[in-house]
């Protein structure tokens, strides 16, 4: 071990000096986006708040919702390159002690909503996975490769389905116990736990050189894309689909709405991120975006904005003709 | 053919490529030498269509880069994804769709692993492979024999050999002179964003001397070893 180790005062030190440069590369990105970091902060605290009451007001569920949100950004927090920069740089006592904060610091917002809507056992798990999933950082990179059906056409949702496959498990799991007990919702919750796993895979740009190698028009490469993501999403829904077409004939309607709302979602973010490319989706794009999750006809409006906004981005790094 | 005619790239107020004026044709392997920040890199990405410049590049294929194979110097590669399933993803971005992978593995890399656990040479020889399978016209090499092993960069040079032979043109950039001089036609040295002169293949030697006396100077000297 180095000496530093052992000095407490040092690792104090450290600690700091790391949380302060995550707190200015914080800063950048949010100043990057056009937005004071504070107004952000403070619009981020009101959306949070306004979301969990919404949610805790409409759906029972909410409280898994929440744990699965918070467990997700854990687990972005807990990957392993990050990991082994940590240990690299701190060692294993001092990493250990940012992991806990840093997980601390992500789980308040959310067990404080839980302790506040009285879901005291569920807010209690949380915290204790938040800490476990600290110090008990999981290796990533083994040398076992987990099948997925979509090799054929990569990237989106071959890396992405590997990066959460144990969602679709729960959410088919969700789904036979909605049949079993009833309970048509918890069946639409776990079509959506879908949906919203698949728009995880499309947020964050990648590499200019994996659009600019496509030779297709920017056109065809949207068409591309948005072709595979249906294909490949409906595989993923199919199972809650047919599950919930079977059992609850009568709603086959509400199923089949739901269904293509999450279809058009999908579109959406697609073509918000070519919108926005070669930068990362902006605040207040965000914002229309979570606007649309209130008010879904709003979709309408933003797939042709987005698709026109993504052609003109496209055309830097694709050939516009035939 | 590719030919380019002036061409300028700025960053802000800084010109990182001075009046550049080249010309490239079939069957021909052209080498790009200079020190680190001559400006190798932006061109090979300002004729990849990569970089915005002010000048023209033209070429016998259009557009050029939907016939071009970019090796980048460090390329990137997805967290979670096979080295077969990134040749597909490559192939597929030019519309080839039925290559049979496994019989071009001459590398013989672990094509079901993922490939961002490859080593550094693993990882080239990897985006090598799949630039050739796309079957282009032009290539462009940057840095390809970096951290590859020897038995590698001999099939490297081979393989090079066999697409001046298929036709097609290739630029390559490279530190280790011996490979530029077992493979190029021409070799065009750049110095700071400028081009300061071009060599065919019987005055390689010559070059090579210079440059290792404008490198070198009395660099080593001052450094008084003991």
């Amino acid at each position: 071990m180095l000496p530093d180790f052992r000095n407490g005062s040092v690792a104090i030190h450290k600690m700091k000096h790391y949380f302060h440069l995550q707190f200015l590369i914080t800063n950048r990105k949010i100043k990057e986006t056009g937005i004071n970091p504070i107004l952000a902060y403070l619009l981020g605290l009101v959306a949070f708040l306004l979301i969990t009451a919404y949610l805790f007001q409409k759906t029972e569920f909410a409280k898994y919702i929440v744990v699965l949100t918070c467990l997700g950004l854990l687990s972005k927090l807990s990957e392993s390159n990050r990991t082994d920069f940590l240990i690299t740089t701190f060692g294993d006592r001092v990493k250990n002690k940012i992991r806990i904060l840093e997980n601390g610091m992500v789980s308040i917002p959310f067990v404080t909503v839980m302790i506040y809507q009285n879901a005291l056992l569920e807010a209690a798990l949380l915290w204790v996975i938040a800490i476990v999933f600290a110090v008990f950082s999981y290796k990533t990179n083994v040398n076992f490769t987990l099948p997925t059906p979509f090799s054929k056409r990569p990237f989106e949702f071959l890396v992405g389905f590997r990066k959460t496959f144990y969602l679709f498990p729960m959410a088919y799991l969700l789904t036979v116990i909605a049949v079993q007990v009833g309970n048509f919702n918890l069946g639409i919750f776990s079509m959506l736990l879908i949906f919203g796993t698949v728009l995880s895979y499309y947020p964050k740009p990648e590499q200019a050189y994996y659009v600019w190698v496509h030779a297709h028009t920017p056109k065809k490469f949207l068409l591309y894309k948005i072709v595979t993501a249906t294909q490949y999403t409906s595989i993923l829904v199919a199972p809650v689909l047919v599950g919930l077409l079977v059992f609850y004939p009568n709603e086959f309607h509400i199923v089949l709405l739901f269904f293509l709302i999450g279809l058009l979602f999908v579109w959406t973010i697609i073509l918000a991120k070519y919108s926005a490319y070669p930068n990362e989706i902006s605040l207040p794009e965000g914002m229309l975006l979570a606007f649309s999750v209130y008010f879904p006809p709003m979709l309408l409006v933003m797939i042709p904005f987005f698709y026109k906004k993504s052609i003109y981005k496209l055309k830097m790094l694709l050939d516009d003709q035939d | 053919m590719i030919k380019i005619n002036g061409l300028h790239k700025t960053y802000g107020n800084n010109e990182v490529l001075t009046d550049i004026n080249l010309a490239f044709s079939k069957g021909h392997v052209y080498g790009i030498v200079g020190e680190n920040g001559a400006g190798k890199t932006t061109l090979f990405r300002c004729i990849a269509g990569l970089e915005s410049y002010t000048g023209s590049i033209i070429s016998d294929l259009n557009p050029l880069k939907n016939h071009l194979g970019l090796l980048l110097t460090d390329p990137f590669f997805f967290s979670k994804m096979t080295g077969k399933e990134y040749i597909r993803l490559l192939c597929n971005a030019r519309g080839k769709t039925n290559i049979h992978i496994e019989e071009k593995n001459i590398f013989n890399l672990p094509l079901d692993q993922y490939a961002s656990t490859y080593s550094t040479g693993m990882k080239k020889k990897l985006a090598i492979t799949a630039i050739l399978l796309q079957e282009n016209a032009y290539f462009i090499f940057d840095e390809p024999f970096n951290g590859v092993d020897i038995q590698s960069n001999i099939i490297l040079t081979e393989i090079i050999l066999k697409l001046k032979e298929l036709n097609k043109i290739v630029l390559i950039s490279s530190h280790i002179f011996s490979t530029l001089s077992d493979t190029c036609d021409e070799i065009h040295l750049l110095r700071k964003g400028a081009q300061i002169k071009s060599v065919q293949k019987s005055a390689f030697k010559d070059l090579e001397q210079e440059m290792k006396a404008f490198t070198i100077g009395n660099s080593i000297e001052k450094l008084d070893l003991k």
